[in-house]
């Protein structure tokens, strides 16, 4: 133990590593004595977080008169703060015979755990860390474990998809037979649309998985989401991007979509994704996987790869008072926009001008709806007859996160506007559907 | 014995994160199912009373319904800390002389037998280093904590536990004293005094399983235990006596194992299935046909020592069948119980050549349907049985009704706290503690002085009222005039005796005590009358006068009655009366006072009887 610190204790207290034991006393002869850890990043000035020999982290509001000691030697830092792993890393291949799968790590909730300093959740660094949280995963067989990115998924870039789409016919290349992709689910639906488009053919299934609960919560869904993505990946006969979740509140039901139709629609749920105008494609149940859609077969000829996007697109939510001179100044430098519209596909009529403009000046301008379920159709009012009349192209019922990725894609694709807008008219991916049925027909 | 005790109020605020109404309910809108695993917490070590839960896989099946929204159901993020529920928390601890933290931290508990759906409880320290006086005697507050309660269990069917989400975020404060109790009453008494300051603060929800205490015992030599989740305060010198005795004798069963160099092999486990006959075996037999196996445990050196000892009630072999039954077994069989339950003798001198046992050592039996459930629990019993050597586990215990309890799972270490990041730390600044503290409650002792001064009331009968909740109810009654001792008679003795045999809890407005005491007052029926008019109302007479008319009471006499009463009832007895003089008096009062029946007071009656037994013994009385 070393002598009380003289002076203020506050500014050797900052310096200290966490994990340090110490004891700190008022001049009332309040005593604290616990170690270190860190402070929420909301809490209160001079305050530092001490835990307790009971485990509980109190709040402490350092004096300046208040008398600091500090014990020697301090705890191991990995000890108090430090990922050290739960349990083993389990063995990385090698189990039985049954055929890899890949798992492709770029973040997110699924792969986070809480930030302790800063009170959120902070995406796993090391591969060892998140075969410390899952770590019977490869109890059916061999997954290898492909770190690629450390992202929330917010954070996530088209640059990103393209890398992710490289990594991905990399693992196929490399003999896996499927490939799970833990990505946060913010932004998870995007991801998936762009891999739908950029991997042309694939000889097995990339499964996008997610978790809405960290998996430092006994409660996650990303233990029992990741296992049964693994399954998928391992048996499906399957040759396109799917994603899976949680189909219901319970952990014992899991719905597989299709890359392009499925968008998170709920903050904070297990069920948050859905897919739109249609059902999902297949679900797990238990240890049995199967699809009710008519699926694309696996290639044959392994994993045909197309990474080119092009950065000159947008999507921008059109709402009433939005002023025609704030959408154009927008449109500025852009190749292509995607609007969101209202209802069948609209914007409002003084948004005209700029649109016939634009699109005479070589802009893409793809129309697509809020409503999100349900079709856009230029031809039931007016200013969808006018907007069809100035060259807008409208989007079917493909969602306007899909159709923004699909119009990248496109643009990349085309010398020019006219060969951008017959791509994007094209059905790559099942984005595109010319029936919606009633959900209580089944 | 050392003791200390853990008392956990339910708050009458909304709930601690959340903001659903706090009623228990029996509508269920809809249900999910969900598992839970042990995780690492800050320091990724998983908690060994969480790794010890989560291995028994259970499913779990969560009920929603009006008193849970998806907060409950771990389906959206906690809200921010409810502050009126941190303000009670704040005024209890200031009432205990704790200190305040100067900012409290919401932590996550690991729990995950399946009671908080996202696997964690929610606590947070607020205060630490309180005190308070029970008796002369200064007991120590070690903390005041705030915490979410847990979900309401409400069936259990193979793998599958179901729970209520009504109860789940109902806010608690707790109290955890020093270990400075030294009885089962001493522990009573703490625990009615800390009741009593929760309930000064009157937003303290009522009722049964609204307040529960945990307990921890040690003896010298033993270990700390914890009984979890005592309901009645009555039977806490129950519990605590039963497990001082239980640790006694397992310290006893402790030194004879060591005296005689007994030891729990590190591996000697036989399959013992093909021993088993397949009929007359009872559940063996029953396990076997279903195609499961039996496995046998050598244990050298423990024979005679797994039953009770000569007037006991516990015994080790009942503590390793709960440990047997933490590994999902219904429980075992053990060679002190030869025969073993239908298996006879020689089947056990079978195992025990099969087990190259010789006089001094005992065996265990365990069968189960799927052979790594047997290997599992025959584990914890071996790894229970290495620890009768060493003295008491550490162990949380579940109290039973006999007064008994039973092992639940291993003591929770500190492992299993790491802080909950969705909630921010909520600064506690001196200004809102001086605010709190200038409208703090009155305390109870100040409380219990005040009214035995003011109301001239013995002050035991005070401490009686408060303990019992019922000091405000006292003081609302006196307010309307009604006279003190016969309120306190009504709450402490009639109210009690007339509710007893009612199922439930049911309340009696004010109103209607106020109605029964004024009633009594103006003689409409004797004091003596108030049990069964009250049982009449409790039984759902719809006011006062059906509840006297049912009671028998509606045709309470005039005096002159009385007498005539009383004139029968002595000249039925006119031998006794001549024989035993004054002394026919008191069996004479009792036949009198049932003829009466409640409708006159005591006093009056016994007055009309004097003046029948004088008439009668008077000499020479005039001819009538």
């Amino acid at each position: 133990m070393s002598a009380p610190t003289e002076g203020d204790p506050w500014k050797r207290l900052r310096g200290l590593p966490m994990g340090q034991r110490i004891e700190l006393t008022a001049a009332d002869g309040r005593t604290w004595r616990g170690t270190i850890v860190p402070a929420h990043e909301l809490s209160g000035d001079r305050v530092i977080q001490v835990k307790l020999e009971s485990g509980y982290n109190v709040g402490v509001h350092v004096a300046p008169d208040d008398r600091l000691t500090v014990f020697d030697p301090p705890v191991p830092a990995s000890e108090a703060s430090g990922p050290a792993p739960a349990h083993p890393a389990p063995a990385r291949a090698g189990v039985g015979t049954a055929p890899a799968v890949a798992l492709l790590l770029t973040g997110g909730t699924i792969a986070s755990r809480v930030d302790y300093r800063t009170g959120g959740v902070r995406p796993v660094e090391e591969e060892s860390e998140i075969l410390s949280f899952y770590p019977d995963l490869d109890r059916d067989g061999p997954v290898r474990v492909v770190p690629v990115l450390d992202r929330l998924s917010e954070d996530i870039a088209p640059e990103d998809w393209q890398l992710l789409a490289r990594r991905i016919a990399s693992a196929f290349e490399e003999g896996a037979r499927g490939v799970v992709v833990a990505h946060g689910t913010d932004t998870l639906a995007y991801t998936a649309a762009a891999l739908s488009f950029l991997l042309e053919e694939l000889p097995g299934p990339v499964v996008l998985v997610g978790a809405q609960r960290s998996p430092d919560r006994p409660s996650s869904d990303g233990f029992t989401n990741l296992t049964a993505a693994v399954r998928v990946a391992r048996t499906a006969a399957v040759g396109e991007v799917l994603v899976l979740m949680h189909a219901g509140l319970s952990d014992d039901r899991f719905a597989i979509h299709r890359g392009t139709r499925v968008r998170k629609m709920h903050t904070s749920r297990r069920d948050a994704f859905r897919t739109l105008n249609g059902r999902p494609v297949g679900e797990v149940v238990g240890d049995t996987v199967t699809f009710q859609a008519e699926m694309r077969a696996p290639s044959g000829r392994g994993v045909r790869l197309d990474d080119r996007l092009d950065g000159g697109a947008a999507l921008l939510w059109f709402q009433p008072g939005l002023e025609p001179a704030r959408a154009e100044a927008f449109v500025k430098g852009l190749r292509g926009i995607v609007l969101a519209g209202t209802g069948l596909g609209h914007v409002a009529a003084v948004h005209l001008p700029w649109i016939r403009q634009a699109i005479s000046r070589g802009l893409v301008v793809i129309m697509t709806s809020q409503c999100l379920e349900g079709a856009v159709d230029p031809y039931v009012y007016a200013t969808g007859r006018e907007l069809l009349r100035a060259g807008v192209l409208y989007a079917g019922d493909m969602t306007p996160e899909t159709a923004y990725v699909k119009l990248l894609w496109a643009l990349a694709r085309a010398p020019d506007p006219a060969g951008a807008r017959a791509l994007f008219l094209e059905d790559r991916a099942g984005e595109i559907a010319t029936r919606r049925e009633y959900p209580g027909a089944a | 014995m050392k003791a200390g005790l853990e008392i956990h109020q339910q708050l009458a605020t909304g709930k601690l994160f959340c903001d659903c109404p706090t009623d228990l309910t029996d509508t269920v809108s809809g249900s999910v199912v969900r598992r839970l695993r042990a995780t690492g917490g800050e320091n990724h070590l998983v908690d060994r009373a969480a790794a010890f839960q989560a291995a028994r896989e259970l499913a779990f099946r969560y009920e929603a319904g009006p008193s849970s929204c998806l907060v409950e159901l771990d389906e959206e993020p906690p809200h921010p800390l409810n502050a009126e529920a941190l303000d009670l928390a704040l005024i209890v601890a200031l009432l205990l002389d704790a200190r305040p933290l100067d900012e409290v931290v919401v932590m996550r508990k690991i729990v995950v037998d399946g009671s908080n759906t996202a696997g964690f409880q929610r606590t947070a320290l607020v205060a630490v280093d309180g005190q308070l006086t029970v008796g002369g005697k200064r007991v120590s507050i070690a903390s005041v904590c705030l915490e979410e309660d847990a979900a309401r269990k409400v069936g259990e069917v193979d793998h599958e536990v179901r729970y209520r989400l009504d109860r789940l975020g109902i806010p608690l404060i707790e109290i955890v004293t020093g270990p400075e109790i030294t009885s089962g009453a001493e522990a009573r008494e703490v625990a009615a005094e800390i009741g009593a300051l929760l309930r000064a603060t009157q937003r303290v929800r009522r009722g049964i399983g609204t307040i529960r205490e945990d307990l921890n015992v040690s003896i010298p030599g033993g270990a700390r235990v914890e009984l979890k989740g005592i309901q009645e305060l009555r039977l806490l010198p129950r519990y605590a006596e039963s497990e001082e005795a239980r640790q006694r004798t397992l310290l006893a069963v402790r030194d004879q194992l060591v005296a005689r160099g007994a030891r729990v092999p590190d591996r000697r486990r036989v399959d013992v299935t093909a021993l088993i006959p397949g009929a007359g075996g009872g559940a063996l037999s029953e396990i076997v046909r279903r195609g499961g196996t039996v496995r046998a445990l050598a244990l050298f050196g423990f024979a005679g020592l797994l039953r009770s000892p000569e007037g006991e009630t516990e015994r080790l072999g009942r503590e390793l069948a709960d440990y047997a039954r933490a590994a999902g077994v219904r429980g075992l069989f053990h060679s002190d119980e030869v025969p073993l339950g239908p298996l006879d003798a020689a089947f056990a001198a079978r195992v025990r050549s099969e087990l190259a046992l010789g006089e001094a050592d005992a065996f265990v039996l365990v069968g189960a349907r799927d052979g790594a459930v047997a290997e599992r629990a025959l584990e914890l019993v071996r790894e229970r049985a290495a620890m009768a050597l060493e003295g008491i586990p550490h162990e949380t215990r579940d109290p039973l009704p006999d007064g008994r309890s039973r092992y639940s799972r291993p003591l929770p270490g500190r492992d299993r706290m790491y802080p909950e990041t969705d909630v921010p730390p909520v600064p506690v600044r001196p200004a809102h503690l001086e605010r709190l503290r200038a409208g703090l409650p009155e305390r109870p002792e100040v409380a219990r002085a005040r009214i035995a001064r003011q109301h001239r009331l013995p002050e035991p009968i005070v401490r009686q009222l408060q303990q019992a909740g019922d000091l405000e109810a006292f003081e609302a009654l006196a307010a309307r005039g009604r006279s003190a001792t016969g309120i306190a008679r009504l709450l402490t003795q009639d109210l009690p005796a007339a509710a007893a045999g009612e199922a439930g809890t049911i309340e009696l407005p004010l109103e209607t005590l106020d109605a029964v005491l004024a009633a009594v007052e103006a003689g409409r029926f004797a004091k003596e009358g108030i049990p069964p008019v009250l049982a009449q109302l409790l039984q759902g007479a719809h006011d006062l006068p059906e509840a006297v008319s049912r009671a028998g009471l509606a045709s309470a006499g005039a005096p002159a009655d009385l007498d005539t009463l009383a004139e029968s009832v002595v000249a039925r007895n006119e031998a006794m009366v001549r024989e035993r003089g004054a002394e026919a008096f008191s069996p004479l009062m009792g036949d009198l006072m049932r003829e009466v029946r409640g409708r006159r007071d005591g006093k009056e009656v016994a007055a009309a009887l004097r003046r029948a037994l004088d008439r009668h013994r008077a000499p020479t009385g005039p001819a009538t």
